[in-house]
């Protein structure tokens, strides 16, 4: 099964050069600076997401508030602005939302034991009804310029997004943290077999409680920088975006039963639907097309996988719980 | 007593039941027009196409799999019926097509998810996409309008039956037809045991696979039929109809106790489970609460439900063996 893994995050690698390759030979749009730059603004919340969604799905345990949480925290920053709140302080009470929602997730899910799935669709509904609460059905626009420029504007002498600076940072951080430190292997273990880290001395709550609570806090970071790059504050912002995230992390090669997957799978995945997305559009093809392509490469990447394994391994296969 | 208590308790449609009749009551004691043929009337039609979609949601989350390509699958058809209509086709014709579309996707969900043993979550997010892509690049901006909704469905969208709506009659028929089948027919039973107990349902010999894959042609095909009750109700149709429903029908069933980790449930459940979401929501506009608290309170109430199904099921069945997560 590792082994497996391994070779679809190798092929996501394969896949995203190829279609840069491709990508620059059929249109004269894609590979420049300007586009690469619009690519990498495109794709930032997801990035952002994707990486605690990563450790949340090999722990065994998933968040679909995510997209509510990343509006929740956006619509209050964008509410205490409108109260007069310095705008300094509105960032990190968006912060601090971000983390209460994933801390009620969690605790939801390891003090109360029920299921993630639908503890996270009832928080979906929940977050989405406080965002509207807060805003009513008015955006809050007319953001201080000097902080909403980072959301459009590059780096000075580079032609960089300023969120390159927090994919590179929070990128490595969840990198090194999964794959180099004892949290990391422990999320392993709890995703592999709960009760085995359980008696190997794991706190496998507090452990899945810190994650949720992760998952939160990078959902209101995007928040932030959903919030600057649009320069407004919306009750309806990012919907959906929660099967966009899980669907890219999945399509990392993480594995939705938990215990498998890669920090770099999922970085190239997400690059990589990026990519495609861009090329796509500059080859004036329908976004409907996007629709099918995201769902005919989520389907790949479980199904190539599986058939690698059932050729290689012709014993009956006894996996049997496939849903969560 | 105690005993009866208990027992009474252990059913799980009953604490819906009683929360459903104290929304109902309190809501009209403080605003007596609310408990008025039009009251319910308005109950019965917004339930309808949640209620007939949870029939089939019901086969798939009982044997702890999901199904998120339903809102795709409905929006889709009823787009097409709309649109068959339009060109001169008749009722049955277009309502054939429809089933035709919901049996493919079905089919499609349960072949890679039971045959291939691909996670069902994962399978039916990417129907979900491309469903909706195929319907988008077919839709575009296009809209079915009023006129263009079949004669039928349109009669059966506005009139009612001794105050209720025709649309909720059928999908009641549904959801007795699916719960008689889930309490006494084997196939159907058999998705209990699998969803309670994967590997000991293979051992005992139930075809696993093959009921697997009829359970998600079901609930294939009563989405691509739910289509045509979602055009009934909102008399028109476009790339926009039914996105986002999948979330509200696992809502429903949850609520009316079809638990998510499978083998216990029933569609009558999830029945009530969409009444008591729906009442509560127009309640909260009966006693002049802001529309926008409503998301909220739904949110909430979700979660107040799979607590206290939590609650009574640790606390009142004691014997009862827990489930570890695989």
């Amino acid at each position: 099964m590792k082994r497996i893994s391994f070779n679809w995050d190798k092929g996501i690698l394969v896949f995203l050069v190829l279609t840069t390759i491709v990508g620059s030979f059929i249109t004269p749009y894609f590979a420049n600076a300007s586009n690469f730059s619009f690519v990498i603004q495109d794709i930032g919340e997801f990035m952002l997401m994707a990486i605690p969604m990563t450790f949340l799905i090999i722990s065994g345990e998933i968040d679909l508030s995510i997209g509510s949480s990343l509006c929740l925290s956006s619509a209050a920053l964008g509410y205490s602005f409108r109260h007069g709140i310095p705008f300094w302080l509105c960032i990190i009470i968006a912060l601090l939302v971000g983390i209460a929602c994933g801390l009620i997730n969690g605790i939801l899910v390891t003090k109360f034991g029920l299921q993630s799935l639908a503890v996270t669709i009832g928080t979906l509904a929940l977050y989405r009804g406080l965002c509207f609460v807060l805003l009513g059905n008015q955006p809050v626009n007319q953001m201080p310029l000097s902080y909403t420029n980072l959301g459009s504007n590059s780096i000075p002498h580079t032609f960089l997004p300023y969120v390159t600076i927090l994919i590179v940072i929070f990128g490595a951080i969840g990198w090194t943290t999964l794959h180099y430190t004892r949290l990391g292997r422990w999320t392993f273990a709890v995703g592999i077999n709960v009760e085995a880290a359980k008696f190997s001395g794991i706190p496998v709550a507090r452990l899945k409680l810190a994650l949720f609570a992760m998952t939160g806090l990078m959902a209101g970071v995007a928040g932030i920088v959903y919030t600057f790059r649009f320069a407004s504050a919306s009750p309806d912002g990012a919907t959906g975006y929660e099967l966009s995230v899980i669907a890219s992390v999945l399509f990392g090669g993480v594995s939705i039963a938990g215990g498998v997957g890669t920090m770099w799978g999922v970085l190239a995945a997400v690059l990589e639907l990026g990519v495609i997305r861009s090329v796509l559009q500059l080859t004036n093809v329908s976004a409907n097309t996007l629709l099918v392509v995201s769902g005919g490469l989520l389907l790949l990447s479980v199904a190539i996988p599986r058939a690698i394994e059932l050729s290689r391994n012709r014993r009956k296969l006894v996996s049997l719980d496939s849903k969560s | 007593m105690n005993r009866f208590l208990t027992r009474l308790v252990s059913v799980r449609e009953i604490p819906v039941l009683l929360a459903l009749f104290i929304v109902l009551v309190v809501t009209g004691i403080a605003n007596p027009q609310f408990v008025s043929a039009s009251g319910a009337q308005d109950i019965f039609l917004g339930v309808a196409v949640i209620a007939t979609l949870s029939v089939g949601m019901t086969f798939v989350i009982t044997m702890r799999h999901i199904d998120l390509s339903v809102g795709s699958t409905a929006g889709f058809t009823a787009y097409m019926i709309g649109k068959m209509s339009a060109h001169h086709h008749g009722l049955v014709t277009s309502l054939l097509v429809a089933l035709g579309i919901g049996l493919i996707v079905g089919a499609a969900n349960g072949f890679l998810v039971a045959y291939l043993r691909l996670p069902s979550l994962v399978v039916t997010l990417a129907s979900l996409w491309i469903v909706r892509g195929v319907f988008d690049q077919i839709a575009g901006g296009d809209t079915v309008t009023d006129n263009q909704v079949p004669v039928a469905l349109g009669y059966l969208g506005r009139h009612s039956f001794a105050n209720i709506p025709y649309i909720f009659i059928i999908a009641f028929v549904l959801i007795l037809v699916a719960s008689f089948f889930m309490r006494s027919v084997r196939p159907a039973r058999d998705l209990y045991a699998m969803g309670s107990n994967p590997p000991a349902s293979e051992l005992a010999g139930i075809p696993v696979a093959r009921r697997t894959f009829f359970a998600f042609l079901a609930s294939g095909a009563v989405s691509g039929l739910g289509g045509a009750i979602l055009l009934a109700r909102f008399h028109s149709a476009d790339s926009n109809s039914g996105l986002g429903l999948e979330l509200n029908v696992i809502a429903a069933c949850v609520v009316g106790g079809v638990a998510i980790a499978g083998g216990v449930g029933t569609p009558y459940g999830a029945l009530i489970g969409a009444l008591l979401l729906q009442s509560i929501t127009q309640a909260l506009g009966a006693l002049g609460v802001s529309q926008f608290w409503q998301l909220a309170v739904n949110g909430t109430l979700l979660i107040s439900a799979i607590s206290l199904d939590r609650y009574l099921t640790l606390r009142v069945k004691p014997t009862r063996i827990l489930r570890v997560k695989s």
